[in-house]
């Protein structure tokens, strides 16, 4: 009974905020890497694994919005591939900044047209993200001949990946309002309430008379729009139309948050554990470049870490597991 | 009313031949010369790889489960292969199988055992099986055939009308179709999809039965492996990137549900005809190749459709039953 | 003669509440045995444990003589116990004969499915056993349920089966299937087959049981009598006992009609309904499963599509429209807590707000602290016990999990009508209390409330009449205060005829 010493909301916020196993992960890999790797733990490094961190961040912070409400995004990549075609093709009618909106508006309305595919028809997310990301792809390359083409040159065009604020960097800025709005969003909005509604129970949900239908599209929406900043600032940062541009977008940010230990069965996920999952990749991948790892190392490592995180969610259950595997099976 | 519903569970097999066919009269009528003999025999030759990949995604597809690092594992067998057979000779192509039964016993291990979401799973395995393509090969030099020959007689010279490579995947082809609709394995593959606490019950052992099917899926993909090899005449680490996407495309517009429990080898077949019949009529027009990623994306979309449309009209036809 | 199954003085407790206290049953081969009960008598946990689904904690299990112990149903149904209940174990993607085979394509060692696969004149004979007549390469989804369940039994008698336990097996079959059901029983029977059969139609006990076991509160108040010793009269007084006598709350005046329903038709086989639900006032929906009465709930409550005209205070309520219904104050407690009430993962206060979103979070924005003022006097006036609302709700024991959904749906902006569905199913006593206490608590609020349930003590205690439903219409109403066996008698006496 001492617990009920707290006032509740005090409680709850503890809760919600209380280091979880996703954290300490990060924490030890942080301190892993600042023991081992040389220059890791030096300011400047330590900006630009910010730096590259909060480009996946924003994405993936859309992404756990889909995994939230139980569905899964693939078209983030070639959609953001999409949007800096558009966008450097858009330049010459609408200037920089108008052009690199027009590439965000096109991420955002490819979410919107998920969104109405998978709530409107109720068909499979799996599916009609795939569909869209070939299609997608597809549209990026036929629009500009499967080559690149150039931004005219320009401060505005650059100042999304390269200029800063106060000193801080733009896209850790932008990184940091995604989480920041995600955090409001899930905890402190209706919206998001009706998401873990919806994805943690749908039946559930629309018993409740929650118009579940509106509140999927709208997941689709938003999770289009934390795209959308990401596409921009991939955009300004290789200053060109790309339509091969983030291959790996929708892979990563699904396993920045499975590392994150967001489950993908929907109805959970937290702000704070998509950015320990996008920390994770991004030290990692600046690790093993600060030890000249190659590639091919760098990929093994990824791996390991996506698949050694996701297992250790459930560490638990694992030796019960690991027993069934390797006994025979019972009376066959 | 069994008649029709049988019907209706045939008719997304049918979606692939009608597919199929649409694509063939709408690319004849635009461009004569894409029913030409050489052209046909051209679509053939490169279906096979994709098809191999789809067969193979199919069987993961039936028990519930998907598998995004065929490609990878495709790309990292050709490799393999390439060096076995310059150190070991013909026999090494071998080693392309071997070696995409390896990733599937590993996947289906984290799959099957250790209850991972095939997505994590599947996900890790694609980069992990990346990064090993990269490091047999030196950082993604392609691995050269000293024999090429071997290589251009295999995948050019027609036996029998067809290359032997063609050949060799049609028969795995076949037995994919046998051990689906005729083996125990098989029976027990579509039984672990259809339902799966039922499949417990009459005393499947899941976690194995699971693991066999990405087994089969990695298998199939070490074959395609070889037959890049073969085609290209050199070991290619990094292709195949975009072919597992392809992949569950074509078992998608195959009918496979990917709701367990439904596949047919021949329609699976189809849709990567199909696939690759779109790419190839599209290239002849002089119609850039994206384009027809844009069609196959949205024929993926519309398979989607069409398991809705069955649901709707199936539900109508229950609600038909129990009035009268 | 060795009895094909002794369940001996098995005990079962679930937290706090013992289900079972030392209940035997012997089944014996060649007959029937009904085994009956009240909901909550420990029927279902009975069945579970000699089914294998669940670990008695004292008792025994024997099997013509020797003991054994079940780790799971695959293990019970290895040594012959098959059970057949609504979820059926076919593959409907799978041919007839594929499914009748599936215990030997499960086990075989061989490669090719034709070996594993029975042949086709012995699956055609052992269709005959159960009397049907099916295309053998037809696929299950195409059979009706009946035919399913045939098929299911079919497949299981192929192989060795000493028990086959019977759980309401006619819920979901139409009259002549269930005729059918019964000859096949007997068949069985005559081949020296234990036969369990669990059913709440006393006429169906009538038609198949040899011998009758009666559960009341965990223990055996009847043991293995044969039907012919006993009348219907006894058995009633055996499941209902004479100390029941549920405390009935005092009801409130009803008020103005709040919930109208004018020719309500749930599904198409159903007769149009035409009900008044007034302020304050509680009406009972009664009927076996099956009949009706929880679709005809269901569709009150806006949950469920209907034809027909619903209006709610005067204004028009669209069926199947939630949305409308809980911004008109209809809240909805489903019957099938898991799959329709819960949301496992989620904490219990956002199991409770579910339905209040909307006035906590007035232009979009959250406020937990609002959250937890506005909802914790509903979680404390429910008692939920453990009380930490901040727990993931699946932790939370099956009264507790209830107990959430009623707070859901009373903390309801303007509630005027609580639609309640079998609120009490699988609950402990306390928790039963409590929830009775709320519905009658609600009603003297003067919201209307319709409750459907088969628990004939509750519709009794809690309700101003109670609706019987019959085969998708309603069939009588009893009022307040009438004889408990009018009721038993409305709802069952005449199902036969």
């Amino acid at each position: 009974m001492t617990a009920l010493a707290l006032p509740l909301p005090v409680r709850s916020a503890w809760r919600r905020w209380r280091p979880g196993a996703a954290a300490w992960t990060t924490l030890g890999v942080f301190l892993l890497f600042a023991v081992l790797v040389p220059r890791f733990a030096s300011s400047g490094n330590l900006v630009n694994v910010l730096r590259v961190a909060a480009i996946l961040c924003v994405a993936a912070c859309g992404q756990a919005i889909v995994l939230v409400l139980g569905g899964i995004e693939f078209s983030f990549g070639s959609s953001a591939a999409l949007a800096s075609v558009v966008g450097v093709l858009a330049v010459p009618w609408l200037g920089p900044a108008g052009g690199l909106a027009a590439g965000g508006a096109v991420v955002i309305a490819i979410g919107a047209l998920n969104g109405a595919l998978i709530a409107g028809f109720g068909l499979p997310p799996f599916v009609v993200t795939l569909g869209m990301l070939m299609a997608a792809a597809g549209a990026a390359a036929s629009l500009v001949g499967g080559q690149p083409i150039d931004a005219p040159p320009s401060a505005a065009f650059a100042w999304p990946a390269a200029g800063s604020v106060a000193t801080i960097p733009v896209p850790i800025l932008l990184g940091a309002a995604a989480v920041t709005v995600l955090h409001a969003l899930l905890s402190r909005s209706r919206l998001g309430r009706l998401w873990y509604l919806a994805g943690a129970n749908p039946v559930a949900a629309r018993l409740s008379g929650i118009a579940v239908g509106r509140v999927t599209f709208l997941g689709y929406l938003v999770a289009g729009a934390f795209c959308a900043v990401t596409a921009v600032v991939l955009t300004s940062r290789v200053g060109s139309g790309q339509p091969n541009l983030a291959p790996n977008l929708p892979f990563e940010s699904i396993a920045a948050c499975a590392i994150g230990g967001i489950p993908l069965a929907g109805g959970e996920g937290r702000a704070h554990q998509v950015v320990c999952g996008v920390l994770v990749i991004a030290m990692m991948n600046n690790a093993v470049v600060l030890l000249n790892f190659p590639i091919a190392a760098q990929q093994l490592v990824m791996a390991v870490v996506i698949i050694g995180a996701v297992l250790l969610q459930n560490a638990g259950s694992l030796p019960v597991m690991l027993r069934r595997a390797l006994t025979r099976r019972p009376n066959a | 009313m069994r008649t029709a519903l049988r019907l209706l569970g045939g008719q997304r097999f049918l979606v692939a031949p009608l597919c199929l066919l649409g694509a063939v009269i709408v690319f004849a009528a635009s461009a004569p010369e894409f029913l030409t003999l050489g052209n046909v025999s051209n679509v053939g030759a490169q279906m096979w790889v994709l098809a191999l990949l789809a067969v193979g995604q199919m069987f993961a597809i039936v028990t519930r489960g998907f598998d995004i690092s065929v490609g990878a594992v495709a790309a990292l067998s050709s490799t393999i292969a390439a060096h076995a057979v310059n150190a070991l000779g013909p026999a090494g192509l071998l080693a392309g199988p071997l070696t995409g039964l390896l990733c599937g016993t590993l996947t289906g291990f984290l799959i099957g055992f250790l209850r991972l979401q095939p997505i994590v799973a599947t996900l890790g395995m694609m980069i992990g099986v990346r990064g090993l393509a990269l490091l047999v090969t030196g950082d993604g030099q392609v691995v050269p055939l000293h024999d090429a020959d071997l290589a251009s007689w295999l995948a050019f010279d027609p036996a029998f009308g067809l290359p032997p490579a063609d050949w060799g995947a049609i028969g795995c082809i076949l037995l994919a179709g046998a051990l689906l609709g005729r083996a125990v394995l098989g029976r027990r593959l579509v039984m672990l999809g259809s339902n799966p606490d039922a499949a417990h019950l009459v005393g499947i052992d899941t976690a194995r039965t699971q693991l066999r099917a990405y087994q089969l899926c990695g298998g199939f993909a070490g074959l395609a492996g070889v037959l890049v090899l073969l085609r290209a005449g050199t070991g290619l680490p990094t292709d195949g990137a975009g072919m597992e996407l392809q992949s569950i495309a074509a078992a998608l517009i195959g009918g496979t549900a990917l709701s367990g429990g439904v596949a047919r080898v021949f329609p699976v077949v189809l849709g990567a005809a199909f696939i690759q019949a779109v790419l190839t009529g599209l290239d002849l027009q002089g119609v850039s190749p994206f384009i027809a990623q844009i069609v196959v994306g949205l024929v993926i979309v519309a398979a989607g459709f069409l398991e809705f449309a069955l649901r709707r009209f199936q539900g109508f036809a229950f609600h038909r039953r129990s009035w009268t | 003669m060795a009895a094909s199954l002794e369940a001996d003085r098995i005990a079962k407790a679930f937290g706090a509440t013992l289900a079972l206290r030392g209940a035997s049953l012997h089944l014996q081969p060649g007959r029937v045995h009904a085994l009956l009960g009240e909901n909550g008598a420990g029927k279902s946990t009975l069945v579970k444990i000699i089914v294998g689904a669940l670990a008695p904690d004292a008792g025994a299990l024997r099997m013509a003589g020797r003991p054994v112990v079940f780790r799971s149903v695959r293990e019970a149904m290895a040594a012959g116990i098959v059970p057949i209940h609504q979820h059926l174990s076919l593959f409907p993607h799978l041919s007839v004969l594929e499914n009748l085979s599936a215990f030997a394509l499960g086990c075989t060692r061989r490669a090719a499915a034709s070996s594993a696969l029975l042949p086709r004149a012995e699956a055609a004979a052992r269709l005959e056993t159960v009397g049907l007549h099916l295309d053998l390469d037809q696929p299950v989804a195409a059979l009706s349920l009946g035919q399913r369940q045939l098929l299911e039994i079919a497949r299981s008698v192929g192989r060795e089966c000493r028990v086959l336990v019977l759980d309401e097996p006619t819920a979901a079959l139409n009259h002549s299937e269930a005729a059918r059901l019964f000859e096949v029983v007997r068949r069985l029977c005559a081949a020296g087959t234990a036969v369990l059969f669990i059913s709440h139609r006393l006429d169906e006990i009538d038609a198949v049981a040899d011998d009758v076991t009666v559960l009341r509160d965990g223990r055996a108040v009847i043991a293995g009598t044969p039907r012919s010793h006993l009348s219907r009269e006894a058995l009633v007084r055996a499941m209902l006992g004479t100390a029941v006598a549920a405390a009935t709350r005092h009801l409130p005046e009803p008020g103005a009609p709040v919930l109208v329903a004018a020719g309500l038709r749930p599904g198409p086989g159903d007769a149009p309904a035409d009900c008044v639900v007034r302020a304050g006032e509680v009406v009972g929906l009664a009927g076996l499963v099956g009949s009706g009465a929880l679709e005809l709930a269901a569709a009150l409550a806006g949950a469920r599509p209907a034809a027909g005209q619903l209006h709610v205070a005067g204004r028009r309520l669209p069926p199947g429209d939630r949305q409308q219904a809980v911004a008109l104050g209809v809240g909805y407690v489903p019957g099938d807590r898991h799959a329709e009430g819960l949301f496992p993962v989620l904490s219990a206060l956002q199991n409770a707000s579910a339905c209040s979103t909307r006035g906590l979070a007035p232009a979009g924005v959250l406020s937990p602290a609002r959250e937890a003022a506005r909802m914790l006097p509903w979680l404390r006036r429910m008692k939920l016990h453990p009380f930490l609302p901040a727990m993931k709700a699946r932790t939370f024991s099956g009264g507790n999990q209830q107990k959430l959904l009623m707070a859901r749906n009373l903390a309801i902006d303007g509630l005027r009508v609580l639609v309640v569905l079998e609120p009490t199913r699988g609950v402990d006593i306390a928790a039963r209390e409590t929830i009775h206490d709320a519905i009658a608590d609600i009603a003297r609020q003067g919201v209307a409330v319709v409750l459907a349930t088969s628990d004939l003590d509750e519709a009794m205690a809690l309700a101003h009449r109670v609706l019987v439903v019959r085969h998708g219409r309603i069939a009588a109403e009893i009022l307040r205060g009438a004889a408990r066996t009018n009721l038993l008698d409305a709802l069952a006496g005449q199902a036969a005829a």
